[in-house]
Formats: C-alpha cells, sequence, structure tokens
C-alpha cells in the first residue's frame, strides 16, 4: 500500500497531515483492548477536502478510517489494516442552532457536551449525549448509535438523527433524511448510516432533533442486600407507569472499586440503584419520584435517599459518572478492560442477567462486574483481568463467549452501545448470522473496493484476541 | 528573541556539554519502568482530553496526556523508538495537574512525564518543548529568575556566571520570563500562552466583538474556562463571548500585556488566579502585586482602577467564574468604553 502523503499534503495544508512514528503510535489506540498503527493521519476542515481524501484513497485501494475522539471501547477507530485515519476534531462547528425548527446542524468533530454547552441559553438540549460526551464527538455518536444514561426517556442516537451529510467511498456527497421529524417510505438511509461504524461512509453534517430543557430534576439511590431485588426493582419501574430519565444499576464491585478510589463511603451492599425523573411541574416530578420510592421499598430496599438540590444530585450521581475508570483500581494486579461490555436483555432479565455476568467471570477466574443504564435493558461490565498473564487472555475469551451465550438465549443483543467493531465481532457475527450476507450486500454496493474503515462488524476477524496486537505487553 | 537553543541539556551535567545520544535499543529507562503497572491501568478512556490547555492549543491527540502516555508506554515495550521529536513532546507539558485530577483511574500522568523526561535527558534525548530557555547573550545574570522559580528548575553558576534551567523540573509556568528584566528567559510558542500569542489573542478577541463590553478576562488553567472547549461556533463573534483567555498561571500576565489590553480597547480586565495559597508558582501573589501597581497607574492617567479586577477561583469553581464574569462585564457595562 503506497501512500503519497505529498498528495495529501496537498489537499489539507502540510500542517494536517502527520505520518512520524510517535504520531502514528498514538493514533493506534482507542479505550479498546486493540492497537494497529495507520500509515498517516490527516485533518480536514472542509467537506471538499473529506471528499478529495476520499478520492484520493478510493483510486489508491487505501483504507479511510473516520476518528472522532478515538473514545471507542471496541477498536472503531484501530485501523486493523493501516492506511489513512481521518482525525474530524477540525471539524468541529456548530453551524446553525434553530429554536423554531427544534433542531440544530453541527460538524462531526463537535463534543456532544460543548453541544449541550451551547444548547443552553437556548432552553434546548441534546439528551444522548453519553457519558464520554466531554469528549465524544457527534460524529462518532451517531456512527456507534450512542445513546447514554438518559435513553429510558429519550431514545438512543438514532431518534435524534434527521438527516446528514455523509461523502460517500467514491468521493461523491449526499444529503440524506430532511429538516423535519415526519419522513415517510423511501428508504431510511440516514439511519443506515447510524450504528454503521464508519463502514458506509463518512458522516460530514448532521441535523439533530433537540428537546427543550426539563425544568424541575430529581434523583434518588436505593440500596439492596440482594442483587436479585435491585433487578426487580429495575424491572417493575420499567413496567410502570412511570418513566424516569435515568434509572441506574451500580453492584458491588463497583462499589467497592468507587469507595477505594474516589473515597465515596457508599454502603458495601450488594447493588444500588439510582433514579431521576424531570419534567414541567414540580409536583408530577416529586410524585413520579414517590411512586418509584414505593417500588424499591416494595423490593425490600433501604436508605432511599433523594434529592433536587444540583449539588444534592451530582453527589449521588457522581460515582456512576466516574464508574468505569475507577473499576481500574478495584484490586491490585489486574486491570480493567472493556470486554463484553454493553449488552442488552428483555427488561425482565436485569436480575438474571447481572447474576449470570458475576458467577461466568467467577468460573472464568476473572472478576467481571455488573451495571449500567439498565432501564434500556443495558447491561455494562468490564473484565478486570491480570492483562499480562496469557492464560488470562483464555479466560476472558471464553467468559465472552459465554455471557453472549446467555445474553442470545434471552433475545439479548451483543451491543447495546459502545458497538461492535472487532472486540464484540465474533459474538455478534452469531447474532446476526441470517443478515449477515444482506449487510455484505449493502457494504458491497456502497463501498465496493472496501477501503471505509476495512474488516469490522461482520468483516471483522473471528477471534477478537488475536485480531490486532492486545494493547497489553503480553505475548500470546 | 533568539532561537538559539540552550546550551545546557539538565541535570547533573557540567555545563556547556551535551550528553551524546544512546542507541535507542540500549536505554534502560530506569526511572519509566516503576510506573509499568500504572500505565497498564490506564483504560485511555481520554476523558483528560479536555482539561489539557496543550490539546486545547493543538487538537492533535499527541499532545493530550493520554497521548503522552502513549509515548511513555511505547518507550517502554520498545514500540515507540526515542527521537528528537519524541523527547520534544515529553518536554511538552504545563504540569497544571488537570489530568491528574481529572483520572478517575487515579493514575498521575505528570509524574510519569517527569520520569520520562529524566530517563531522555539521562540518554542524550534532551527536548526543549514548553521549558524555559535562556538566552545568554542577552542575559545579565541578575538571578532574579532563579529566585522567581518556585520549581527550583534556574541555577546560576557564580564562576561561568550562567542561568541554567534544568527541564525535568521546569514546569513552564513562564513566570521566570516575565520576571526577566532584559527579555533573556523565553518559552517556545505554539500553545497559546507565550507573550505574544495572549496579546494575538486579546486582539483578536477585542476585534471580532462589537458593542457589548469589551472585558478581557486572563484566566489561569487551574480554574478551568468556561463555555465550549473543544468544539466552535460557525459565526466568529460567538467564538469567545466572554473574552476568556487561558494564560496558564497569572503569573504569565504582565503589567505590559494588561495596559496593552487597555491599549486595544478593552473596557476592563480581569484577572482569574487560584487563591493565594493554593498557586505553585506563587503567580497569584505576582499577578495581585501587578493589578495593584497597574491599578494605581490607572488612577494616575485619570482612568478608573476598577476596570483592572483580580478574582481568585480554586479549582473547579467554574460557575463561581462565569458569575464573576458576568458582573465584572455588567458593571463595566455602566463605565463605558475608556
Amino acid at each position: 500500500m503506497e501512500i503519497d502523503v505529498r498528495r495529501l499534503q496537498e489537499i489539507v495544508g502540510e500542517e494536517d497531515v502527520r505520518d512520524n512514528a510517535a504520531d502514528l503510535y498514538v493514533y493506534g489506540s482507542d479505550a479498546s483492548v486493540h492497537e494497529a498503527n495507520p500509515s498517516v493521519v490527516v485533518r480536514p476542515e472542509t467537506v471538499e477536502e473529506v471528499q478529495a481524501i476520499v478520492r484520493y484513497a478510493n483510486a489508491q485501494l487505501v483504507p479511510v478510517i473516520a476518528r472522532g475522539a478515538g473514545s471507542g471501547a471496541s477498536g472503531q477507530a484501530v485501523p486493523i489494516d493501516g492506511g489513512i485515519v481521518m482525525d474530524f476534531k477540525r471539524m468541529n462547528r456548530i453551524k446553525a442552532i434553530r429554536p423554531r425548527d427544534v433542531l440544530c446542524k453541527v460538524e462531526p468533530g463537535v463534543v456532544c457536551d460543548d453541544l449541550n454547552r451551547a444548547l443552553q441559553p437556548h432552553g434546548l438540549w441534546f439528551p444522548s449525549a453519553p457519558e464520554s460526551g466531554r469528549i465524544a464527538t457527534i460524529g462518532g455518536t451517531i456512527a456507534n448509535n450512542g445513546s447514554g444514561v438518559r435513553a429510558i426517556k429519550y431514545g438512543t442516537m438514532r431518534d435524534y438523527v434527521l438527516g446528514m451529510k455523509v461523502v460517500l467511498a467514491n468521493g461523491d456527497m449526499v444529503t440524506l433524511g430532511a429538516d423535519t421529524r415526519a419522513q415517510a417510505s423511501g428508504y431510511q438511509l440516514d439511519r443506515l448510516m447510524v450504528g454503521s461504524e464508519g463502514t458506509l461512509g463518512l458522516i460530514v453534517e448532521a441535523t439533530l432533533l433537540l428537546r427543550p430543557l426539563p425544568r424541575f430534576k430529581a434523583m434518588g439511590m436505593a440500596k439492596f442486600s440482594e442483587l436479585e431485588d435491585a433487578g426487580e426493582t429495575i424491572s417493575d419501574i420499567v413496567a410502570s407507569e412511570v418513566t424516569p430519565s435515568l434509572l441506574e444499576l451500580v453492584d458491588d464491585i463497583a462499589i467497592t472499586a468507587l469507595n477505594k478510589t474516589l473515597n465515596m463511603n457508599l454502603p458495601q451492599v450488594e447493588a444500588i440503584v439510582v433514579y431521576e425523573c424531570d419534567g414541567r411541574m414540580k409536583e408530577a416530578v416529586d410524585y413520579d419520584m414517590a411512586t418509584i420510592k414505593e417500588i424499591c421499598e416494595k423490593n425490600n430496599a433501604f436508605g432511599v435517599e433523594m434529592g433536587s438540590d444540583p449539588k444534592e444530585m451530582e453527589r449521588i450521581y457522581s460515582g456512576r459518572k466516574k464508574l468505569f475508570a475507577a473499576l481500574s483500581r478495584y484490586r491490585e494486579g489486574l486491570v480493567c478492560t472493556s470486554l463484553a461490555d454493553d449488552m442488552a436483555v428483555p427488561s425482565s432479565k436485569i436480575a438474571e442477567c447481572a447474576r449470570k455476568i458475576h458467577e461466568i467471570g467467577e468460573r472464568n477466574r476473572v472478576v467481571m462486574n455488573a451495571y449500567g443504564h439498565c432501564g434500556i435493558g443495558l447491561l455494562h461490565t468490564k473484565i478486570l483481568m491480570e492483562a499480562t498473564r496469557k492464560e488470562q487472555w483464555e479466560d476472558a475469551r471464553r467468559a465472552v463467549d459465554e455471557v453472549y451465550e446467555y445474553v442470545r438465549s434471552v433475545g439479548g443483543t451483543t451491543s447495546g452501545e459502545h458497538g461492535i467493531a472487532l472486540s464484540k465481532a465474533p459474538a455478534w457475527k452469531k447474532e446476526k448470522a441470517d443478515s449477515l450476507q444482506m449487510m455484505k450486500a449493502i457494504k458491497a454496493a456502497l463501498d465496493p473496493n472496501n477501503i471505509l474503515n476495512p474488516h469490522k462488524l461482520m468483516d471483522a476477524p473471528d477471534d477478537w484476541v488475536t485480531a490486532t496486537k492486545l494493547r497489553y505487553p503480553v505475548k500470546l | 528573541m533568539t532561537t538559539e537553543k540552550a546550551r545546557v541539556p539538565g541535570r547533573a551535567m557540567p555545563l556547556g556539554a551535551r550528553k551524546p545520544l544512546v542507541d535507542p535499543r540500549e536505554i534502560e529507562f530506569s526511572r519509566l519502568k516503576k510506573w509499568a503497572s500504572e500505565l497498564n491501568l490506564c483504560i485511555r478512556c481520554g476523558y483528560c482530553y479536555e482539561h489539557c490547555p496543550l490539546y486545547r492549543a493543538s487538537s492533535w491527540e499527541i499532545d493530550t496526556p493520554r497521548g503522552r502516555l502513549l509515548l511513555a508506554y511505547g518507550l517502554l515495550t520498545g514500540e515507540v523508538e526515542p527521537s528528537p521529536y519524541v523527547a520534544e513532546k515529553m518536554f511538552e507539558c504545563f504540569y497544571c495537574g488537570n489530568c491528574s485530577r481529572s483520572c478517575s483511574a487515579k493514575v498521575s500522568p505528570t509524574d510519569i512525564f517527569t520520569d520520562a523526561r529524566a530517563d531522555l535527558l539521562d540518554s542524550g534525548y534532551a527536548g526543549e518543548g514548553t521549558t524555559a530557555r535562556n538566552d545568554e547573550k542577552l542575559c545579565m545574570a541578575c538571578g532574579r529568575c532563579v529566585s522567581a522559580c518556585k520549581a527550583q528548575a534556574l541555577t546560576l553558576d557564580m564562576g561561568s556566571m550562567r542561568v541554567a534551567v534544568d527541564r525535568v523540573k521546569c514546569k513552564g509556568c513562564g513566570v521566570c520570563v516575565v520576571e526577566c528584566p532584559v527579555g533573556a528567559m523565553s518559552q517556545r510558542a505554539g500553545f497559546g500562552v507565550t507573550r505574544e500569542e495572549l496579546s494575538a489573542a486579546v486582539q483578536s478577541y477585542l476585534r471580532g466583538i462589537n458593542g457589548s463590553p469589551k472585558v478581557v478576562v486572563f484566566c489561569c488553567s487551574w480554574s478551568m474556562t468556561p463555555g465550549l472547549q473543544l468544539s466552535r461556533m460557525e459565526s466568529a463573534g460567538a467564538v469567545n463571548a466572554s473574552g476568556v483567555i487561558v494564560s496558564v498561571c497569572s503569573g504569565r500576565v504582565d503589567p505590559g500585556l494588561i495596559l496593552d489590553a487597555f491599549h486595544q480597547g478593552a473596557w476592563g480586565v480581569m484577572i482569574a488566579c487560584c487563591p493565594l495559597d493554593e498557586c505553585e508558582h506563587d503567580g497569584n501573589y505576582r499577578a495581585r502585586e501587578r493589578c495593584v501597581s497597574v491599578g494605581r497607574l490607572l488612577d494616575v492617567l485619570g482612568f478608573q482602577a476598577e476596570r483592572l479586577r483580580l478574582e481568585h477561583f480554586a479549582t473547579g469553581e467554574v460557575q463561581k467564574l462565569k458569575n464573576a464574569v458576568k458582573s465584572f462585564a455588567g458593571e463595566m457595562a455602566s463605565l463605558g468604553p475608556i
């Protein structure tokens, strides 16, 4: 694969092309266990530059891998075949905020939390920002169909994309969707791009639906001695007439990690459920909060705390926000890896799934915990393991297989929000076995030369452990 | 300003000497080694990005704490070969510590960078990065920079009458640059905090704003800026509506810069710095002294001294900063332009 760096420099300018070994090494990683260096990194600033780069790559049969913040947990932005990493962070303009149309138009490199900062003076927000919204870009969030903690009430990224401009593999730009909420027949091509992980086209602009900022919010936290009770509570709340704006589970392993890293002084119980309600009227919010409290207590919750003061809510929620990284400190010698980390199951199966995760971890000599946006059936886990020991990767491989076997058996899905890419591809291919050919046909029609993020999703290697070099110093 | 590199590459070396480059494969990284397991604990989430003043200026991922941790990891595993470029990157950090404070995995990037710097320096890979450099042709060896440096990174050799910069200890605060009476101390440009870059930022802000009170706020990066961190509004005027300019440390804001802001049309200037006992570089004490003397000067010139304001903010007091900027802008609106 020959890449003419000078040609790329002509397109975006010398300053925005890097091909030295150190920069390439940095751009070879994300938050996953995978690592593979690109051949060159380019930072376009305009649609025309993106088109010119893609035309060049398509003619030379060079892979193009879109990259937002590089915060993906499954290896979406890891260039498994090398090639051009297209860093979209310079295309970071909020182009229009149209309160009367309740929409905004943004470039793909806009950071989710920044968008919300810009919307706030208009009394609007974009509720689908993921927990990593402080760095995650809109482009990456769309390409992963991210959701975040408020999906239970406000839906996932898919529900907020009204339209987008996309550069296709041949360099042409197409405008998909419209500036309206009502869009009837025809193939929903904008939706096709949501969750496509950069394999079908490069999103260069997105039109997003907005929501009015809720006037009142309150947050609660309930403790449980039994994980099953917490799971039942979540299932009961989801099936009730109340729709909280947030419903999260935190298990005992997560509690230990939080207490250890952040001195949070949480009670060492089997599970904590955190919930939030929001709305236009304080009375309505209070009424919903009281209903949820009743459901919690019916399922043996104790020490239910509630608050509507922003500081109090921040205190209740701060632990959950920092959990991902805090798990690194659960036990000396173990590291926190993003594996099997975001499965979703029908909401009545939350408790069973959480218990299964613990059992599977124990059986395979790794630590696995359960937490996450259980209101939408989504459970996060992390595999805490000795990453420098070869045998632990065998253990992790088995644990991942067993978790997904269970998830499939109850009608769940491999990834609820973090995406498939490399780490989850083997399980996902099993889940989607009868539609893989359909997806391959779509990919071949839109990207006949297979240049856009190749060898991800249905084309990813069958073994995630050996798909790329691992980011840890271990010889397999 | 000179572009000549400082002759003294670092600690424990005779002045003027330069260590021979060690074959990259032979370098032991004895200090960095002890961080091997910590580097595995970094989950590479990238949550440190939004806090890093270097990244805000460059938006290249190598200029993030995660990027430099990756380099440190690569140096240890042999995946990254030491080079003058890698050394340059490793010596780029203002040690504001925002990354360490924000890391939920409790990894301390700045401690790791310091050891990587020392190892690289020992092997002859001396990056300049954001550290101070001294132009010996201009230096009068007065020693003001030495006594101003809280990191004890500067030493005056009485024999040769030269000031040496310990690049491992230097935290890039820039206080010595402002203290030097003859302009011998300097720092490389590129991250928006040199005198020239700050002045250009003031100019660009004041030119872009029409009507409303023209308030310039020099804000140290410890307090964190409000508003958009990593994105831009399409209309240029909205990029920086509050005129907040990050100076990394308030000790960098010299009287000339303040007067320059007024000269360029600012109605008011606010310096947002750490609470008095909390600045690592004592930059806030210097800022306070400068505010008093420039305030007197404003009075003498017939302008209201309240057009210059010093406020203290602890780490993370973003809302307090926002409120203070808003109320200061309100006061300046009633005073009108100079």
